[in-house]
C-alpha cells in the first residue's frame, strides 16, 4: 500500500453514482415543469409552482449532486475517508422522500403550513443533518489542514441553519410567532443558502479543484483567506439583522457589501488560477465551468442592480430579483454542475470497472465514457437558454422565456443522456 | 532525488513507461514528469522505479501506480519490480516536458 494516495479513500460507485441519477431526474422534472408553467415566471411574484420547481433545483438537483460529488472530492480535498458511506445512503433515501413531500405540498401550496409541506421539510432537515454530520465527522479526521476545508466546514454549518430557518419560516406563517415580515426571513433564507451553503462550498471545492485540473502552482491564496473572512462576516450580520425589529437599512447594505467583497475575491482568485494556467486549452468539463464563473460574475452585477432598484432602471418591479435569481440558480450552479460532471462522475465509474485492468488490456479512458460532442450541444444550449430567460424576463416576452424553457429541457436531456450513459457503463475491452 | 541521465537500458524502461497516461489530463507519466528515477540492476534482475503524483489528493493515482507495476511486469517477466511513490521533492509543473506541454494543449 503506498502511502498518501486518496484512491484508497475513494468511496465506493454505488454510493457516489445515485445521487447523479437522483440529480438528473430532478433536473429534467423541474424544467418540464417550468416549460409548461412559463407564464408563471412573468407574473415576477412567487407562485406555488415555481416554490415547488425551485426547491426541485436547490434541494433534488443542485444539492444532491454536490451531496454525492462531494462524496468523491473529500478525500481528494481533504485526504481522509468519508465518515460512513452508509449514512450517505441513508441520507439520499430520507432526501428523496423528503423531496417527494415538499414538491408535491408547495405544488398546491396555499403559503400556510400543510402535512406534505411539513413532513417533506423535516426530512429534508433531517437529511441535512445526516449529510452535515458526514462531512463535518470527515472533516474533524482529516490531519490536512487547508483554506478548501475551513470553506467546506463553514458550507456545512450554514447548511444546518438555513433548513431550520427554512422550517421556521413555514411553522411562523401558520402561527405567526414573529411578526417579521416573511420576506425579511426570505432575504437571510436566501443569503444563507445561496451564500453560506452553496457558494462557500463551491469556493472550497474550487480552490483545490481548479488548480489540479488546470495544472497551476503557486496561487494567490491570500484571496481565498480574505474571501473567507468577508463572506461570513456578511452573512452573519445579514442573519443577525432578521431578528432585529426595525434594524436600519444601511446595515443590510454594508452585510452585502462584505458578501460582495469576498465573492469578488474568489472570482480575483479564479482568474488567477485560469491565467497562470499550463493546460491552455480547456476540456469539455472546464468550458461550462469558465462559462458558469462567467455567469456568476453577471448575477452578481445582477444582485448590485436590485439593491440599486427596478425603478432606478425604469423597470417595473420583480423584473431584476428574477433575472438575477436565474443568472445565480440556471447560469452559475446549473452550469458548473454541467461541466463539473466530466470532472468527477466518469472517474469514479472508470475507477470501479478498469481500475484492476490497467496495464493488463487495453481500456477506455475517464473521458471517453461520454458523448464529448453531446457535452459541447448541450453547453451551448445551456447558454442559449440563460441568455433567452434573461432577455425573455427582463423585457417580458413570453415566446422568449417560453424558447428559454424549452432550451433548458433539451440541456436537461441531452445531459441526461450523458449521465445516464456514464452510470450505467458497461465494461469495455478495446482490441 | 531527481534522476537526470538514464543508461540505454533506462531509457528503454522509460519508452515502456511512456504507455502509462494520466487519466485526467491524458498525457504520459514520463512527459509529465511524474518518474523520478529508473534503476534496473540486471545482476539482480530488478527493475526500481522511484515516482510522484501531481498531487497527493490525485483521485486516480493508486490506478496510475498498478498501470506502471503492470507494464513492468508484463515487458519484464524475469525481474522483480518495484514501484516507490516519493513526495519529495514535490512535484511542480517546470517537470512537464516539452512534449508534455504540446500533448496538454492538442
Amino acid at each position: 500500500m503506498q502511502v498518501g494516495l486518496s484512491t484508497q479513500n475513494a468511496p465506493s460507485v454505488w454510493v457516489v453514482a445515485p445521487h447523479y441519477l437522483v440529480g438528473t431526474v430532478s433536473f429534467i422534472l423541474a424544467s418540464v415543469l417550468m416549460v409548461i408553467h412559463y407564464e408563471d415566471l412573468l407574473n415576477y411574484h412567487l407562485t406555488p409552482t415555481l416554490i415547488a420547481i425551485t426547491h426541485l433545483m436547490i434541494l433534488g438537483w443542485v444539492s444532491i449532486v454536490i451531496f454525492g460529488a462531494l462524496y468523491q472530492l473529500i478525500p481528494v480535498v481533504m485526504e481522509v475517508k468519508i465518515y460512513s458511506e452508509k449514512l450517505a445512503y441513508a441520507t439520499l433515501g430520507v432526501m428523496v422522500t423528503g423531496l417527494i413531500f415538499l414538491i408535491t405540498g408547495f405544488l398546491k401550496f396555499e403559503f400556510k403550513a400543510s402535512f406534505e409541506v411539513i413532513t417533506g421539510a423535516s426530512f429534508v432537515i433531517a437529511g441535512v443533518v445526516m449529510f452535515a454530520f458526514n462531512t463535518l465527522k470527515s472533516a474533524a479526521a482529516s490531519q490536512k489542514k487547508s483554506i478548501s476545508r475551513l470553506y467546506i466546514i463553514a458550507s456545512g454549518l450554514y447548511l444546518l441553519l438555513n433548513v431550520s430557518l427554512g422550517l421556521f419560516m413555514v411553522l411562523n406563517m401558520s402561527y405567526n410567532w414573529l411578526a417579521t415580515a416573511h420576506t425579511e426571513f426570505l432575504k437571510a433564507h436566501l443569503v444563507v443558502g445561496l451564500i453560506g451553503w452553496f457558494l462557500m462550498l463551491i469556493i472550497g471545492v474550487a480552490a483545490r479543484l481548479l488548480p489540479m485540473f488546470l495544472i497551476v502552482h503557486k496561487l494567490k491564496e491570500v484571496y481565498l483567506k480574505w474571501g473567507f473572512y468577508l463572506l461570513n462576516s456578511g452573512i452573519l450580520l445579514s442573519f443577525t439583522l432578521v431578528w432585529i425589529p426595525k434594524y436600519p437599512k444601511e446595515l443590510f447594505a454594508a452585510a452585502l457589501i462584505l458578501i460582495l467583497a469576498g465573492l469578488i475575491l474568489f472570482l480575483l482568485f479564479s482568474y488567477d488560477v485560469f491565467s497562470k494556467r499550463m493546460r491552455k486549452k480547456l476540456d469539455s468539463g472546464m468550458k461550462p465551468t469558465a462559462i458558469a464563473l462567467i455567469m456568476f460574475a453577471l448575477s452578481l452585477i445582477a444582485f448590485a442592480a436590485v439593491y440599486a432598484g427596478n425603478d432606478f432602471f425604469g423597470l417595473p418591479a420583480g423584473r431584476l430579483e428574477i433575472v438575477a435569481g436565474i443568472l445565480m440558480i440556471y447560469g452559475f450552479f446549473t452550469g458548473i454542475i454541467l461541466g463539473q460532471t466530466y470532472k468527477t462522475l466518469p472517474f469514479i465509474i472508470w475507477l470501479f470497472h478498469y481500475q484492476k485492468l490497467v496495464g493488463r488490456q487495453k481500456t477506455p479512458l475517464p473521458g471517453e465514457l461520454f458523448n464529448e460532442k453531446f457535452v459541447s450541444v448541450h453547453t451551448w444550449t445551456f447558454v442559449i437558454s440563460v441568455v433567452l430567460f434573461v432577455a425573455g424576463l427582463l423585457f417580458s416576452i413570453q415566446i422568449v422565456v417560453l424558447s428559454a424553457t424549452a432550451t433548458m429541457l433539451l440541456t436537461s436531456m441531452i445531459y441526461g443522456y450523458n449521465s445516464s450513459k456514464m452510470i450505467f457503463h458497461k465494461k469495455q475491452t478495446i482490441k | 532525488m531527481i534522476q537526470k541521465d538514464f543508461s540505454p537500458e533506462e531509457a528503454k524502461v522509460l519508452e515502456v513507461l511512456k504507455q502509462v497516461p494520466d487519466p485526467e489530463v491524458e498525457v504520459n507519466i514520463v512527459d509529465l514528469g511524474l518518474i523520478y528515477l529508473v534503476d534496473k540492476n540486471d545482476d539482480a534482475k530488478t527493475i526500481t522505479i522511484d515516482m510522484t503524483l501531481s498531487t497527493p489528493g490525485c483521485p486516480v493515482g493508486d490506478s496510475i501506480i498498478q498501470h506502471v507495476q503492470t507494464i513492468l511486469e508484463i515487458t519484464y517477466p524475469d525481474y522483480e519490480v518495484n514501484v516507490n511513490l516519493v513526495w519529495e521533492p514535490q512535484w511542480t509543473p517546470e517537470l512537464i516536458s516539452e512534449e508534455g506541454r504540446a500533448q496538454l494543449n492538442r
